[in-house]
């Protein structure tokens, strides 16, 4: 069946955010729009000020000018960020902000800083989750972002436009992470890049917009059901999406993506911000920061009784994963320290895995296939005889 | 540019032409005794404790602990070509060779502890391997981070305290980076200073809480003022030898420097250390008295930005000085370690403690460094900045292509950059060093003969990274 207009238009948004946010514009005269670094920016206080906020993504063109201005051993998606300010390809957004503290996403902001003349503001939420006064600071800093927004929109933000823009972001993930508990229960009705396309359209997109569309996009398709491809897990790929080539070729070599961990799927999607309609909505807004890495542990994060390693294990239990893909960006060193807790939990576990290292101009993809074929293979001889 | 024929001046010369300093010798055995007696600190009846990140050390020393740095082991290992073990350790574990190479080390090290520790009640790495110095470090029994400046560094304890299988209790101070949001920012001042330098301070108070728990003691504050004052003492000290070295030529070099870095990073704070300090001044002081200079023939002047290559270190100050090139200053030595001892109130030292803390050379935004580095080309006369671009080093790395860009808009200064790293000798490209540094010496020369001082670095494409 031809997929829907929605669809194409979520699509559209996801891949060419620079064309949406002009079309946003067009349609919200005056209005401000910000780019917001990966992956723990509150966009709930940005857009309760009027303002949009557009998680920036790697788009994928090859880094030129950004060169001159960031080493080769910094990741793809920082030195992408980096051409991207060099070249202008940022000037679409009034400012720029973030809240993570990845030394290399640091470096990248700081040069767009430095050959831009827009603010750059860093608002370093404490990274340093198991402290008795995280929560403390949390508050702080939040409350330093509201002031952020109410210089850059030149009014106060209400606590009821707080309440509204959570409830917006709120209802889109929401269906959105229905849309991955599905898949992990069985269903198979998205491929793995049009799943992409959501997310990363939802990180783009105003939310009650990107939510009538998805709403559309589920409407208009036939429910799929799993056979017996052998079902994958992939973990990591933190801050931006892989290349979409990369996850056909996961599929071509007869398996299934299942379930994900990944920036541009259920990392995104997974937590909500926890708010009841009467209490404080910047409160909740902290907790929501506090309780992401709980609900889905990121190795940028330090919090001691929260275990990446086992809340994959049991995401493939909840998936029915038989193998786990990990998709390490080249020179992300928050997923390079933690990826040998993960790969002696799941060989604990007994689970077959794969270690894919991405690279933003690309990687072989034949040579790819044959390792992933390898994988099936060894998935299929793991399998009990009846199965 | 093109670059000319390599002119009589910049050719290398085969004779030595380096002056160290004599005093570092004496440095070399109180670090090595210093290490001697970690090792054996077990056996004393003392706790001992890993830490990354600023000199958390006068805190341990306070409360009778025996303290590891974790770089500086890593950055020992390398220096005295002994990393391989502790990497290959890291290697079999799952590191990434891409990994900053202090945390592969230490991390190999924290593996081999773990097998050390197979063998019953010895906590010491790898007994079977006494000859390795990695196989020489006791197990923790606390961990302490306290990195500023660099996400890596948090992480990288973090990711510790698991391979200990979450048996060693952890403390983590958090830093904000001094990034400049506010108009009133600026090096030592403003709103975003004080605040950070307040919450850091207050999160010493709460490390204070953690270790009284640990030992079992009530925090000796007396203690930590004293050895607070002696090195606030050293500090001051170094700081009027390093201005002493502005002299031309100069006394002595960024290479004399670095090799008084563990004193001042982690030696006990005592009456020893002061000494040290003074006679290094001392040392200095006499050269100048006597006309002599650290490299022999001074003829340019060098700025060196980059964490230490701690496998080339003596090397490298040869290859510098065989050009007549004294390397005099960098980020690495006029802005860190204890390079503020004003700031400290010997009599309550936790505010000046966390102010050094976050003033770690990686902890600044690109303007705060443009300001610090254009600072120092200018009180030391600086001809020429050559960027250690250190491959697993992203923090000191970042900014690297904007400072080289500011010496060059603001001072005329040119830069060459050459690929090394901390602790993995792999990714040191000497004949790239070589070649650049030659075309930056020519390109330094042709300016002078054009009576253009210092104006060398004004169309330098030979300079930039490619
Ligand atoms: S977390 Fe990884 S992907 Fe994200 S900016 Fe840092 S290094 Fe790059
Ligand atoms: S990357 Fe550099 S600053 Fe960061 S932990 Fe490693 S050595 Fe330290």
């Amino acid at each position: 069946m031809p997929e829907s207009v929605a669809l194409q238009r979520l699509r559209e948004a996801a891949r060419d955010p620079r064309a949406y946010v002009a079309g946003w514009r067009a349609h919200h005269p005056g209005r401000r729009v910000v780019g917001v670094m990966p992956m723990n920016f509150p966009r709930e206080i940005a857009l309760a000020a009027g303002v949009l906020p557009v998680y920036i993504q790697d788009d994928q063109r090859p880094v030129a000018e950004g060169r001159a201005y960031l080493p080769e051993f910094y990741c793809g998606y920082t030195r992408n960020l980096a051409d991207q300010a060099a070249t202008g390809r940022l000037d679409h957004f009034d400012a720029l902000l973030l809240a993570d503290h990845c030394i290399q996403l640091l470096g990248a902001s700081d040069v767009a800083r430095a050959v831009g003349d827009r603010s750059v503001f860093f608002g370093m939420l404490i990274s340093s989750l198991s402290d008795s006064w995280a929560e403390k600071k949390i508050a702080e800093m939040m409350g330093q972002f509201r002031g952020e927004f109410e210089k850059l929109s030149g009014a106060p933000i209400g606590d009821e436009a707080l309440t509204r823009a959570i409830e917006a972001y709120n209802a889109d993930r929401e269906l959105l992470r229905r849309v991955f508990d599905e898949r992990a229960a069985g269903d198979t009705t998205w491929s793995p890049v049009e799943l992409q396309d959501m997310v990363v359209s939802a990180q783009v997109m105003d939310p009650i917009e990107h939510r009538d569309l998805l709403v559309e996009a589920l409407a208009a398709a036939p429910r799929g059901e799993r056979d017996d491809r052998v079902r994958v897990h992939l973990s990591g790929h933190l801050c931006h999406a892989p290349r979409r080539e990369l996850l056909e070729v996961i599929e071509e070599t007869g398996a299934v993506v299942v379930d994900d961990d990944l920036w541009s799927g259920r990392r995104y999607v997974q937590s909500l911000v926890p708010f009841t309609p009467g209490e404080d909505p910047m409160s909740a807004i902290g907790r929501w920061y506090a309780e992401r890495n709980v609900d889905l542990p990121c190795p940028t994060r330090v919090q001691h009784d929260v275990d990446w390693d086992a809340w994959l294990i049991d995401a493939t239990r909840r998936s029915g994963a038989e193998v786990v893909v990990h998709l390490m960006p080249k020179f992300c060193e928050p997923h390079m320290l933690f990826y040998p807790e993960l790969r002696k939990a799941l060989d604990a576990a007994g689970i077959p895995q794969l270690l894919v290292e991405t690279e933003h101009e690309g990687i072989p993809l034949e040579a790819l296939r044959t390792r992933l074929e390898a994988l099936v293979e060894r998935a299929l001889r793991h399998r009990p005889a009846y199965a | 540019m093109t670059t000319t024929a390599p002119t009589a001046l910049s050719a290398p010369s085969t004779e030595p032409r380096t002056e160290r300093l004599a005093i570092t010798r004496e440095g070399g055995r109180m670090i090595a005794d210093y290490w001697e007696d970690l090792f054996v600190a077990r056996e004393s009846g003392r706790k001992i404790i890993w830490y990354n990140g600023g000199a958390l050390n006068p805190m341990f020393q306070a409360a009778g602990l025996a303290w590891c740095h974790g770089e500086a082991f890593a950055a020992r290992l390398a220096a005295q070509r002994l990393e391989g073990p502790a990497q290959l350790a890291g290697a079999e574990y799952g590191y990434n060779a891409e990994l900053c190479s202090y945390s592969r080390t230490h991390l190999g090290c924290a593996v081999l502890t773990l097998k050390g520790s197979e063998e019953p009640d010895s906590g010491v790495v790898g007994l079977h391997d006494r000859a390795d110095l990695a196989s020489k470090l006791p197990a923790p029994d606390l961990f302490v981070n306290n990195y500023a400046g660099c996400s890596t560094g948090q992480q990288w304890d973090e990711v510790s305290y698991r391979v200990f299988g979450k048996n060693v209790p952890i403390f983590n101070v958090s830093h904000p980076f001094l990034w400049g949001n506010r108009p009133d920012a600026g090096y030592l001042v403003g709103s975003e200073w004080d605040e950070a330098s307040r919450y850091v301070r207050d999160q010493l108070v709460e490390l204070i809480d953690f270790l009284e728990v640990q030992t079992g003691r009530p925090f000796d504050y007396d203690a930590l003022s004293e050895s607070m004052t002696y090195i606030k003492r050293a500090g001051e000290l170094r700081r009027e030898g390093l201005d002493l070295c502005k002299a031309t030529p100069a006394p002595a070099t960024f290479w004399d420097w670095i090799s008084c870095i563990a004193p001042i990073n982690f030696l006990p704070g005592n009456q020893a250390l002061v000494d040290y300090f003074q006679n290094v001044k001392d040392e200095i002081q006499q050269r100048i008295d006597a006309g002599v200079s650290g490299v022999r023939g001074e003829k340019y002047r060098l700025y060196f930005d980059g964490i230490m290559n701690w496998n080339k270190l003596g090397f490298l100050s040869r290859k510098f000085a065989e050009h007549g090139a004294a390397v005099l200053a960098g980020r690495y030595i006029q802005n860190a370690f204890w390079q503020e001892p004003h700031l400290i109130d010997t009599s309550d030292p936790l505010l000046g403690m966390a102010q050094h803390y976050l003033l770690c050379p990686t902890n600044h935004g690109s303007k705060t460094l443009e300001h610090l580095t254009l600072r120092d080309c200018e009180s030391y006369g600086i001809d020429g900045i050559v960027f250690h671009s250190t491959r697993t080093c992203r923090a000191f790395t970042g900014p690297q292509r904007l400072l080289a860009k500011s010496a060059r808009d603001n001072l005329g200064i040119p830069s060459i950059f050459f690929e090394g790293d901390v602790a993995d000798a792999s990714f040191y490209k000497e004949e790239i060093l070589d070649s650049r540094l030659v075309a930056m010496l020519e390109a330094i020369d042709v300016a002078r003969e054009r009576g253009d001082h210092r104006r060398a670095g004004h169309g330098a494409e030979v300079a930039w990274p490619t």
